[in-house]
């Protein structure tokens, strides 16, 4: 489908572009600016609403707002540079601009990468003939505790409005009233509740929208940038960090088009606060009598290889997800090869079967047909794939979600069945998957072996066989199969299940918060936990070796599509990192382990990666082609789970328990406070039928209970949530069974 | 007394036709017969025929307009006719009377237009403020339902507006109908390709289509006759102002300012004399009284300075002050802007500020340049065509009575003394704004 | 909220392509039901029944003069006040209004019983001074004629 060439020219100089190209493309094709604010590709059809953009079009009358146009054969442009009209037409825009734009530049934190500042520099009427009072309006007002707005400063270009509504889709952030009196604005005041609320503070291109976290904090000259990945969870967004003195002071997209678009999720942006908690764990602690006590780093290793040696046989370890392929792949050669600990907790199952069916995730946007399965909102999981999904549904795709809340409703557990299903000869839905050109799968959930599951269900429809299509699986940590790739590759022993255990090791935050550690911790006789945070070790842990955030780290990661991206260290950790002590302890049981990522990565490339070069991965990563498809093991656990049993025969009408996994949930995010709205309330949902039955309406407080432990939250009736399901946020979930009863307190 | 030939009007005895049964005996409904009895194309090349042209405000020819609607087997999307009753611009209010009056001569033109560009939707986008027009139809609407033949497989919604004098301009009508701000949308695309739900659509004129029934009960020829070349047929003008007797006129294209304003509308009350004349709405610029034998047809308003618009004539004596009249203009324009665009909604505020500065003494040579420079920098930078609408209405009264805007200067008052017409003038108390923080700072 | 207006609201609904051209009918119903203004709760409810945000609401409500977003009085009274119905005297008109009703222009009278307003042209150019009242139009008002209006809106 390439469109054919035609030929603009633009200020006398002539550009070839395929039809269909936007002027302002066109234009930089020929090296040519033309200077928008309203213009954003990004956010769907241009609006032309700044006027910014005015060009000279020969044959046309008056000026053409060149966002709007597209390249036509023959079309001879003018802009400022050569048109005395145009000229005229963009000084008059930008005094039209500045007439109620305050000139508060020094204070403001666009100030220095503003482009109403450049612009003005550049296009700009030299002073002012405006001689009356400003509009004037309230000074900044927070949008949310992430956003703040300053009215006078707002150009209404409509970007952070359109972004709302079309690329987020949430119908939060709007314009109201008409005419001069427009402004942006939200619900009643009330927050700007989105997970990617933040984009709007880069999409404006004024200091309207600014972070509260960012507010003042530097200035755009005495600051650096370091291109890294973030690890907020499997997409792997690129992402720049802000850096002043050595601390994160921001992070920005960097546009990977395949990965994000230049989109970010507030957890990835706003999370970075949490490398300053006030209970960053700097040095290494130890259980004293009275509780943790910090010790030298000597004592810690002395206590380290005590730990280690005293448990030999009898050691079990606990990884998080969340590490990178370097430190996972260093910590299994210290325990796999020094110690013969091979039995290992991993956060989920893991499966390559997928990488039969691999594409970018941009294939979404351009599918014909979008089908996800699993319990799990996408949103929760892989916020940037629900940007994707969303793309492809304004593009006109079918979507279809097949889950306890979804088009097609299903109950808990079901979507391995549902594969199965789908997979049938004669299912209508099946046939629409089979007869596409282009069609995705997505599997949005716990279980599934890792995506084996979805992949059986890809290849039974031929989507091997259409490079249009894709099958993904969201796991719930970001580099999950990284991480156990590199623990498989460091030995080849089989695992063994030590009972009793001697050590638990827990590496990472997530290991450290997950209650299925704690629990397995319990039946351990000593704990060593490698974390940045004292409140996630106080109680269990009998030495805590401090952890490194992803900021702080060189590395690598593997993200949701297979691919291999490279993280880089924005600000040195408050101690030494993961791989240092590491290296030090495997010395001492005659590991050879390298402090430096770089030589870690090496070696374990040479395993996993067909030794792809760490340079070659560069600032954006490609996306490896697709393997041959293999089927994975079977399913183990048949599904699907009957009804359920009542667990006591004192309640009737059980609902089966829906732990929800939450974006922003996790050690990290519960250490920003500026964050705390974005976290799931303490609610249960339940379906409009299941609430009638009790007699519950939503905020109601209820007791939901399972045999022994009870959970006091509010309800909220969910139109779309099926029958005989309690949705419950898993971190409001205690301890709750599978089996619940929900009664009105 | 000119010649007054009544076609829009037609067989109404100066009343109102609202029965159905009435109607069709007056000959209604013979016109729709005739034309579904043609090919789509054959309906659209008669329309061309009759020289049709918008009232609407743009004058485009309506057949051509319908001919740019792909063929549904071109382009496999509904098609939609959507007709434009949201009559707002000041000093027009025929589009009212039409459908007062002869409301099935209307619907039964959005028949024969639904046929011409294979709708089976028609959209008549009523202004909220039109409560009895909106109640005529729907009652003339809900007799044509008991007889199935008239409606065939068409349906006709009724759309009100809620207030808004942009949601006139056929973008941000389409944008309105689809439930948003009622913004314009920039072109192309035009409606015609991606219109109504981005589908094929036309837009058309009350007045506009209501005479495409006149045409096929007449048949384009002898419509044609009537009228002059290049702007056949009739026109409701709707006569406002200093006038003995106000109103809506049925004319034929090309009478004389002096013939409507004189011979129909009984010339100036009070034996005060005539000072200028807005012949096409309040966006269309003004006229003096030496241009009082200026025919009103397109082709002669163009020649004059001016435009036909939307025929409202509004008719000013002596005693207005021609700086308030631009401010109560331009107070208009800053309260309709739709906010889109930055020339608009900025520069029409700003006029309003300059303009209001002159009035009340405090202005300078300099303030009188940086008007026509203000107006000038809006002129051709908008989206739409509602901010220069502002800036040729306010340029034009400086161009035609610059001695009183110099006036205003060189006295450091106004010359009326208190006494122009229009003193007091009051801009539009809608709450606007009022939902919000806005406030005013101290003068800079 | 009213089993009524939500049918009607679902009603309407069915007659667009795209339910959400219902927006604008939906709110005027919505408003029609609570006092001729819309309170959040109105809002949320218009919202909830079309399946858009209430901030999408407000975006919309907020565009166009006749949907308010602040309480009115029972009674509406508004004089247009755009060129022809000026060049008539409107302004005496609505003077006269003030000083009647007792409130000014753009304000509800303390015990809620008005709000008197000033608005752009009704279309009623020709038979100026157009006063709406209720959204009624009474045609060619003149300064004298307001003390009975008043009057006849009062007894009623
Ligand atoms: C600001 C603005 C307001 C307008 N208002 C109206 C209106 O109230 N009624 C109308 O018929 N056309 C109005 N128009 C013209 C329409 O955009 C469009 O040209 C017209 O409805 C086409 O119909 P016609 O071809 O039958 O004239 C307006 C245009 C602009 C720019
Ligand atoms: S010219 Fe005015 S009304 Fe038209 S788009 Fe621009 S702001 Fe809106
Ligand atoms: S960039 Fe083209 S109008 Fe804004």
């Amino acid at each position: 489908m390439s469109a054919e060439l035609v030929t603009v020219t633009v200020d006398d100089r002539t550009v070839q572009v395929p039809a269909g190209t936007g002027l302002v493309e066109t234009a930089q094709a020929a090296g040519i600016e033309i200077p928008v604010f309203c213009y954003e590709p990004r956010l769907g059809p241009p609006v032309g609403a700044c006027r910014m953009c005015l060009v000279e079009i020969e044959g046309m009358p008056k000026l053409q707002a060149g966002c709007t146009l597209t390249a036509q054969d023959g079309m001879v442009v003018r802009t400022a540079a050569t048109s005395e009209k145009a000229a005229r037409g963009q000084e008059s825009t930008l005094e039209f601009i500045l007439v109620n734009h305050p000139l508060d530049c020094p204070v403001c934190d666009k100030g220095g990468e503003c482009p109403l500042q450049d612009l003005t520099f550049r296009y700009g009427p030299g002073t002012t003939r405006m001689r009356f009072s400003k509009l004037t309006v309230e000074k900044p007002i927070p949008l949310s505790p992430l956003v703040a707005l300053d009215r006078e400063r707002c150009i209404l270009c409509y970007r952070c409005t359109r972004f709302s509504e079309d690329v987020a889709a949430d119908g939060q952030l709007i314009a109201r009233n008409r005419g001069a009196h427009t402004e942006i604005a939200t619900f009643e005041d009330e927050p700007y509740r989105s997970p990617f609320s933040g984009n709007v503070i880069e999409l404006c291109p004024v200091g309207a929208l600014t972070s509260t976290l960012y507010r003042f904090d530097a200035r755009p000259w005495d600051i650096q940038s370091v291109p890294t990945v973030c690890a907020g969870c499997a997409v792997g967004c690129n992402v720049s960090a802000t850096i002043r003195e050595n601390k994160v002071k921001r992070i920005l997209s960097r546009n990977h088009p395949e990965i994000d678009r230049g989109w970010l999720c507030d957890k990835g942006r706003f999370t970075y606060p949490s490398l300053r908690a006030p209970d960053r764990v700097t040095t290494p602690l130890r259980r004293g009598p009275k509780g943790l006590e910090e010790v030298s780093w000597d004592e810690a290793l002395d206590t380290a290889e005590e730990l280690l040696r005293s448990s030999a046989g009898a050691i079990v370890t606990a990884l998080s997800g969340s590490e990178t392929t370097e430190i996972a792949f260093a910590l299994a050669k210290l325990l796999r090869q020094g110690l013969a600990a091979h039995s290992a907790v991993l956060p989920e199952a893991t499966s390559n079967a997928l990488d039969a069916f691999r594409a970018p995730l941009s294939a979404i946007a351009e599918a014909e047909i979008v089908v996800v399965v699993g319990d799990d909102p996408v949103v929760e999981r892989a916020p940037i794939v629900d940007l994707w999904i969303t793309q492809a549904r304004r593009n006109g795709a079918a979507v279809i979600t097949c889950s306890p809340m979804g088009d097609v409703r299903v109950p808990p557990g079901a979507a391995t069945e549902l594969c199965r299903t789908l997979a049938a000869p004669g299912n209508e839905l099946g046939e629409r998957l089979r007869r596409a050109e282009r069609a995705i799968l997505v599997w949005s959930g716990p279980g599934g072996g890792g995506g084996a599951r979805l992949a059986e269900l890809a290849h039974e429809l031929g989507l091997d066989e259409r490079p249009g299509s894709g099958a993904f699986h969201l796991p719930a940590t970001p580099n999950g199969r990284g991480v156990a790739a590199a623990w498989s590759a460091a030995a080849d022993a089989d695992e063994t299940n030590p009972e009793p255990i001697g050590l638990l090791v827990v590496s990472g935050d997530e290991a450290a918060a997950d209650p299925s550690v704690r629990a397995l911790a319990e039946r351990a006789e000593r704990v060593l936990v490698s974390t940045m945070f004292q409140g996630l070790a106080t109680g269990w842990a009998d030495l805590v070796l401090p952890g490194t955030g992803a900021l702080e780290r060189e590395g690598t990661m593997v993200n949701l599509e297979g691919r291999v991206q490279r993280l880089r260290r924005a600000a040195l950790p408050p101690c030494p990192d993961e791989l240092a002590w590491i290296s030090k302890l495997a010395a001492r049981f005659g590991v050879d382990v390298s402090p430096h990522a770089a030589a870690v990565y090496a070696e374990a490339a040479s395993h996993l990666y067909r030794d792809l070069d760490l340079e070659e991965i560069g600032l954006r990563a490609q996306l490896p082609g697709r393997a041959p498809y293999e089927a994975p093991p079977a399913a183990t656990t048949p599904a699907p789970e009957g009804p359920l049993a009542p667990s006591d025969e004192r309640f009737v009408g059980e609902l089966r328990l829906v732990r929800a996994h939450a974006l922003f949930t996790g050690p990290a995010v519960e250490r920003v406070d500026e964050l705390r709205f974005q976290r799931p309330p303490a609610e249960v949902e339940l379906s409009p039928a299941d609430a009638e039955r009790r007699g519950i309406a939503t905020g109601d407080p209820v007791q939901v209970r399972s045999n022994g432990t009870s959970v006091a939250l509010r309800a909220r009736v969910n139109r779309r949530l099926i029958e005989g399901v309690a949705r419950v946020p898993d971190e409001h979930a205690g301890d709750l069974h599978a089996a619940v009863e929900v009664i009105k307190a | 007394m000119p010649e007054r030939p009544e076609l829009v009007f037609a067989r109404t005895d100066g009343g109102a036709v609202t029965d159905l049964e009435e109607y069709v005996a007056r000959g209604g409904f013979v016109a729709l017969a005739k034309a579904r009895a043609m090919e789509p194309d054959a309906v659209i090349a008669e329309l061309e025929a009759s020289g049709l042209r918008g009232r609407g405000g743009a004058f485009f020819p309506t057949g051509r307009k319908w001919a740019f609607v792909p063929k549904p087997d071109r382009l496999a999307k509904p098609h939609y006719l959507v007709v434009n009753a949201d009559e707002s611009e000041p000093g027009t209010f025929k589009d009212r009377e039409i459908m007062l009056r002869v409301p099935f001569r209307f619907l039964e033109g959005c028949l024969i237009g639904a046929h011409a560009i294979a709708a089976k939707h028609v959209f008549v986008y009523i202004r909220g403020e039109y409560e009895r027009e909106f109640e005529v139809l729907r009652s003339a609407l809900e007799q044509m339902h008991a007889r199935g033949d008239l409606l065939g497989d068409v349906t006709i919604v009724l759309h009100r507006g809620a207030g808004a004098y942009i949601c006139g301009e056929e973008t941000a009508l389409l944008e309105s109908l689809e439930g948003k701000r009622g913004q314009p949308r920039t072109k192309p695309p035009f409606p015609a390709i991606a219109g109504l739900y981005a589908a094929p659509t036309a837009v058309n004129n009350v007045e506009s289509i209501t005479t495409v029934t006149v045409v096929f009960e007449l048949g384009a020829e002898e419509y044609a006759k009537v009228g002059v070349e290049g702007s056949t047929g009739t026109r409701v003008f709707s006569l406002s102002g200093n006038v003995v007797r106000p109103g809506n006129y049925e004319l034929p294209h090309g009478i004389t300012l002096r013939e409507l304003i004189y011979d129909v509308g009984g010339g100036v009350p009070n034996g005060r004399s005539l000072k200028a004349v807005i012949p096409g709405g309040s966006s269309t610029p003004v006229l003096t009284a030496d241009d009082i034998d200026t025919p009103l047809d397109f082709d002669s308003l163009v020649r004059a300075g001016s435009s036909i618009g939307s025929a409202g004539v509004i008719v000013i004596d002596d005693r207005c002050c021609m700086v308030q009249l631009g401010i109560r203009v331009s107070q208009f324009y800053e309260h309709e802007s739709c906010g889109k665009c930055t020339p608009c909604r900025v520069g029409t505020r700003w006029l309003t500020q300059i303009l209001q500065k002159i009035e009340d003494g405090r202005a300078d040579q300099s303030d009188l340049d940086l008007l026509l420079s203000v107006c000038d920098r809006i002129l051709g930078t908008c989206l739409c065509p509602l901010g220069d609408s502002d800036a040729i209405a306010v340029a034009s009264y400086v161009a035609r009575f610059r001695d009183e805007f110099q006036e205003h200067v060189h006295l450091g008052r106004c010359p009326f003394e208190g006494a122009s017409s229009l003193e007091g003038i009051l801009a539009p108390s809608a709450l606007h704004g009022a939902h919000g923080h806005e406030h005013e700072a101290v003068p800079a | 909220m009213s089993e009524t207006l939500h049918d009607r609201i679902q009603e309407l609904r069915a007659v667009y392509p795209d339910p959400r051209s219902a927006i604008l009918p939906a709110l005027r119903l919505a408003q029609e039901e609570h006092g001729g203004w819309l309170p959040p709760a109105a809002l949320r409810e218009v919202a909830d029944s079309l399946e858009v945000t209430p901030a999408t609401c407000v975006a919309v409500a907020s565009f166009y003069d006749q949907l308010r977003l602040e309480p009115v009085g029972r009674r509406l009274v508004e004089v247009c006040t755009n060129i022809s119905c000026a060049l008539a005297g409107a302004q005496q008109v609505v003077e006269a209004f003030e000083r009647e009703l007792g409130v000014e222009a753009g304000a509800t009278s303390a015990d809620g019983a008005f709000t008197l307003g000033t608005v752009e042209c009704l279309g009623g150019c020709g038979w100026a001074t157009v006063v709406a009242i209720d959204n009624r139009h009474r045609l060619r008002v003149t300064k004298d004629d307001v003390p009975a209006i008043v009057e006849e809106l009062r007894g009623a």
